[in-house]
């Protein structure tokens, strides 16, 4: 072997601008290996022993497998009406990938979202091949399978239009300042005169009534996430305590990254959707409305912290990585990185000890022998989490998260590293099930893109066909599927602001 | 605050057929009401238990552990569906041992052992479910479990993949069984791939799946990834699952045929990741951690204030912590009238177009201006200031500050409970807001095995002498 291979090579790179940084690369550069090497006759399973079930799952399962089966919601119309909230594209997302015709209505000048470019920088927007009209990565992201039309809702002729439309609609989403559809006359008590199977969902931080309903300011800027976040303690409870970290370094309560707010609060609705939908289809054959906050979303995932303050007036603390209800349950810090292991019952805890008692024998010993640590739920008491974190921590320092992925795993111990978004891009296992797939859109070219974690059914799977799309492409198909409106009128309405036409 | 007891309403039918266009019970038009008295009346908490529910019929067969999978359960039981859950004769679903610092228990957990109780953590995975056990390796437990099927609608498991399949009760043999059957797996790493052997958590799901990359502050701040409290993962997974379920229900009614899902709680991560993998594809760029602050507005973050409200309260808790204030101004005017406000008028001049606001820079100096504005003032004096501006700004709730909520308690969000086993407890219901079929909470959870007789004998017909032989075996 030759040094050469183990020397580093920087390849120096002139950085004058963003624009240098931008590099498109490959991917996956590394391909999964293929189905006969993981089902190989070697790879003894004790499971599935002779391979029969691993064979079933691949060949019903899979989502490459998915291309020609039914959809799920095959036939049902949503109109969605959302803009800058995500929680609406969650809920228009999940129900286009499963099949059913999604319509995004939009202003005239798009969804705000459209122009949302990370950092504000413009150098990250994706260009229209045809057009070269630009749009953030959020929204390719976000509005997935879903048609684009243009509508001013803001002129009673675009009302009129969108009581026509939703003559024909399932279900619609909205998420304007509560009362604002009401008042323009399109609101749930009167579209569901016109149509009584109207299913209606309305998306929003802290509801429509009650006291502290959501509200503009005087300028008419909306609540966004995290204000649903921060009012339902969510905010309060994550991050790493000051002790652990200094607040100056990010020790604070600490939102999301992403606006996980809005996402429950899409799925919640979603929940409640389809229920609508299942008891309109068997019983009733009525719609009804629905109202899906991220707020009280959240709080359902916060669990019992409500119920704890009410059981003996304790309020949930920041943790850090750490969880105040599960022993071992937490990421640590490693060698190049963080090494997340967790395993409650006796049987996970010791097969973890054991693994660490190879490298470090005492420190294993130390935690086994403890009389304390003998009983699963004793574990969990603080003085607990820090002895037992204290070791496996000791233990982690000596080891990469690829090392230490491999001797947890061989123990059948659910370890994991924490990894960077690339590393995700790239984890075998991922490529291999699609959980990043790329799409081959018609407008923006390739795009990588986090699959619908539906993808993987025996009949109706979730699929991808395309990534968000330009402003008011779909307005010929649209208005003249189901408002009988053609080009001609399109221009009229068009010139009166009512709509967008693209050939003029 | 004092507990509401959910009285039976007045007379008037909201249920199946509601009239659109007056109130059944006052008879008031209801074209003519404001909006939010309307809503009001719509989602009426205190109709609920008039109203019809959604899934009424529905039978669904929970074998599941922790909090991911029995979700589905409770979520449909929450909508009107049956769930039985299937749990291991006396030890039971392991997160009954699960309590914050060993703290918080509800007695009994079951007749065997009545000195141990159910911990907090088990709360609302497990709503309205009932509760039998049975041993999946008992040669008997097979049959059972196909005459549970055989009269069900949907199963929900976790165990790892295959598990299923040795026992004999695998979807290629449950649908052979019931071909209506939904049967959805939920777990880590899914049903194949390379590394499907692997057990998972929510936490790994966070770790591994993308979340804990973009959460937390960045490196260069000092920051580390960070983990979102209680379960975010576990539990949004278990929705987006039920979706699938609810989906195939739909197609289902046209063709009589169930599906097999197989969900991973990490691709539910990934899934909410935002823009970072259509960046990271198209141009190389990694999304990195932003702390408080947001990535796509500006302002648009939660800054620290100089001090808590109550700085002699004995629980740090309130008397430190509570001092962080959510504040939005993003637009221009807002933005403007921001700068106004803290005097730093010069930071509008500068950042006066939303884009060079959001730049790393400029949200760093932005930031830093404000919270150096609120370091002599209390969250709630910063609060009332920006809101009388007519600005957007929310305090960072905690635990009591939601209790004292009064906004969550006359949405019913916040509501107690009259259990039948455990009395008193206080939970957050009808998360979803419905006009027509609200879901519901009806008891928490139930002692380990405690519905045997009820789903065995009752439902199934199992004579009496039979239990007791599957129960002196330990099958049940």
């Amino acid at each position: 072997m030759s040094d050469e291979k183990y020397e580093e090579k920087y390849v120096e790179l002139e950085i004058n601008d963003v624009k240098d940084t931008l590099l498109p690369r490959p991917w996956p550069v590394t391909e999964p290996r293929k189905r006969e090497e993981l089902y190989a006759p070697w790879v003894k399973d004790p499971r599935d022993p002779d391979g029969s079930y691993g064979e079933f799952v691949e060949e019903n399962i899979h989502y490459k497998k998915a291309v020609g089966k039914p959809w799920a919601l095959d036939g049902i119309i949503v109109l969605d009406c959302t803009v800058m909230g995500m929680a609406g594209a969650i809920a228009a997302s999940y129900l286009g990938e499963l099949g059913a015709t999604v319509i995004k209505v939009e202003p005239i000048e798009g969804d705000p979202q459209r122009y949302w470019y990370p950092f504000g920088r413009e150098e990250y927007a994706f260009e229209d091949i045809y057009t070269g009209e630009k749009v953030s990565p959020t929204f390719i992201h976000e509005h997935r399978n879903e048609y684009s039309i243009t509508l001013n809702l803001e002129t009673e002729k675009g009302r009129e239009i969108f009581k026509r439309l939703a003559v024909h609609a399932d279900i619609i989403l909205e998420n304007y300042p509560p009362g604002t559809f009401d008042e323009w006359g399109i609101g749930y008590r009167q579209l569901s005169r016109i149509n009584p199977r109207l299913i209606y969902a309305w998306f929003g931080q802290l509801g429509q009534w009650g006291s502290m309903k959501d509200r503009t300011s005087k300028y008419g800027q909306w609540m966004l996430d995290p204000v649903g976040l921060s009012a339902s303690e969510y905010v309060h409870s994550t991050g790493f305590p000051a002790d652990l970290l200094p607040r100056e370094f990010g020790g604070n309560p600490t939102r999301s990254g992403e606006w996980v707010g809005d996402i429950v609060a899409g799925v919640w609705g979603t929940v409640g959707i389809l229920a609508a939908l299942y008891y309109r289809e068997n019983v009733s054959g009525r719609g009804q409305f629905i109202e899906a906050t991220s707020a009280e979303s959240y709080m359902e995932i916060l669990d019992f912290n409500i119920s704890w303050y009410a059981y003996d007036g304790s309020i949930k603390a920041r943790i850090g990585g750490w969880d105040p209800n599960l022993n071992q349950y937490a990421w640590n810090p490693c060698k190049d990185g963080y090494m997340m292991i967790g395993g409650q019952s006796d049987r996970l805890w010791y097969r973890i000890l054991q693994v660490i008692a190879q490298e470090d024998p005492e420190g294993a010993r130390l935690i086994a022998e403890d009389p304390f640590l003998k009983e699963m739920a004793a574990r969990n008491a603080l003085e607990g989490l820090i002895k037992t974190y204290t070791v496996t921590a000791h233990w982690l320092v000596n080891n990469t998260r690829a090392e230490a992925e491999a001797k947890m795993n061989a123990r059948e111990v659910a370890a994991a590293p924490v990894l960077m978004i690339d590393e995700i891009a790239e984890y075998e296992h991922f490529v291999y099930r699609g959980h990043v797939i790329e799409v081959m859109d018609e407008h923006y070219g390739r795009v990588l893109v986090s699959n619908s974690p539906l993808a993987h059914q025996h009949r109706t799977p979730a699929r991808i066909k395309w990534v968000g799309r330009p402003l008011g492409l779909d307005n010929g198909e649209i208005f003249a599927r189901y408002l009988g409106i053609g080009p001609e009128e399109m221009k009229k309405l068009a010139r009166e602001g009512v709509t967008t036409w693209y050939h003029e | 605050m004092e507990k509401k007891v959910w009285d039976p309403s007045p007379p008037g039918s909201w249920s199946f057929d509601p009239p659109r266009d007056k109130d059944p019970v006052t008879g008031e038009d209801m074209e003519k009401i404001p909006f939010e008295e309307y809503c009001r009346r719509m989602f009426d908490p205190d109709k609920l238990w008039e109203k019809p529910e959604a899934l009424k019929g529905w039978r669904h067969i929970s074998s599941t552990m922790y909090i991911l999978s029995p979700h589905v359960g409770a979520t449909l039981g929450e909508f009107g569906a049956e769930v039985i859950k299937v749990e291991m004769p006396k030890l039971g679903d392991p997160m009954r041992h699960t309590s914050p610092f060993n703290e918080a228990y509800l007695w009994p957990e079951t007749d065997h052992r009545p000195q141990v109780g159910t911990g907090m953590g088990f709360l609302h995975a497990n709503d309205n479910k009932y509760f039998i056990t049975l041993d999946y390796h008992a040669p008997e437990a097979k049959e059972l479990y196909y005459d549970l099927i055989r009269i069900s609608d949907s199963m929900a498991e976790c165990y790892r993949p295959g598990t299923f399949y040795r026992w004999g009760i695998g979807y290629p043999q449950l649908k052979e069984v019931n071909p209506r059957l939904i049967y959805i797996y939920l777990g880590g790493f899914g049903n194949y791939g390379p590394r499907r052997y692997g057990g998972s958590y929510d936490i790994l799901g966070q770790a591994v799946g993308g979340l804990a990359a973009i959460t937390g502050w960045h490196e260069d701040f000092g920051g580390h990834p960070t983990k979102q409290t209680n379960w975010l993962i576990d539990w949004y997974s278990g929705l987006t699952g039920l979706i699938g379920v609810l989906a195939a229900a739909h197609y289902r009614r046209k063709t009589g045929l169930g599906t097999f899902i197989d969900l991973s709680q990490i691709s539910c991560s990934t899934r909410a990741t935002g823009y970072a993998f259509p960046l990271y594809g198209r141009f190389g760029v990694v999304r990195q951690r932003w702390g408080n602050w947001d990535t796509l507005l500006s302002v648009h973050g939660i800054i620290m204030t100089g001090r808590t409200d109550d700085p002699e309260h004995p629980n740090p808790q309130i008397s430190v912590e509570s001092r962080y204030v959510m504040v939005s101004a993003f637009q221009d005017d807002d933005f403007r009238e921001l700068c106004y406000i803290i005097g730093r008028p010069d930071l509008w001049e500068k950042y006066s177009s939303a884009r060079e606001r959001v730049k790393p820079e400029a949200q760093i100096e932005i930031y830093r201006a404000l919270e150096e504005w609120a370091s002599d003032k209390s969250r709630s004096e910063v609060v009332e200031i920006l809101n009388n501006a007519g600005l957007i700004a929310v305090p960072v709730f905690s635990a009591k500050d939601v209790y004292e909520c009064e906004h969550f308690w006359e949405r019913g969000t916040l509501r107690w409970i009259d259990d039948p086993i455990f009395g008193d407890v206080l939970v957050h219901g009808a998360t979803v807001k419905m006009s027509e079929t609200p879901p519901r909470v009806k008891w928490v959870w139930r002692p380990i095995g405690a519905d045997n007789i009820r789903i065995y004998h009752e439902l199934l017909g199992y004579p009496l002498p039979k239990l007791k032989e599957l129960w002196e075996k330990g099958v049940i």
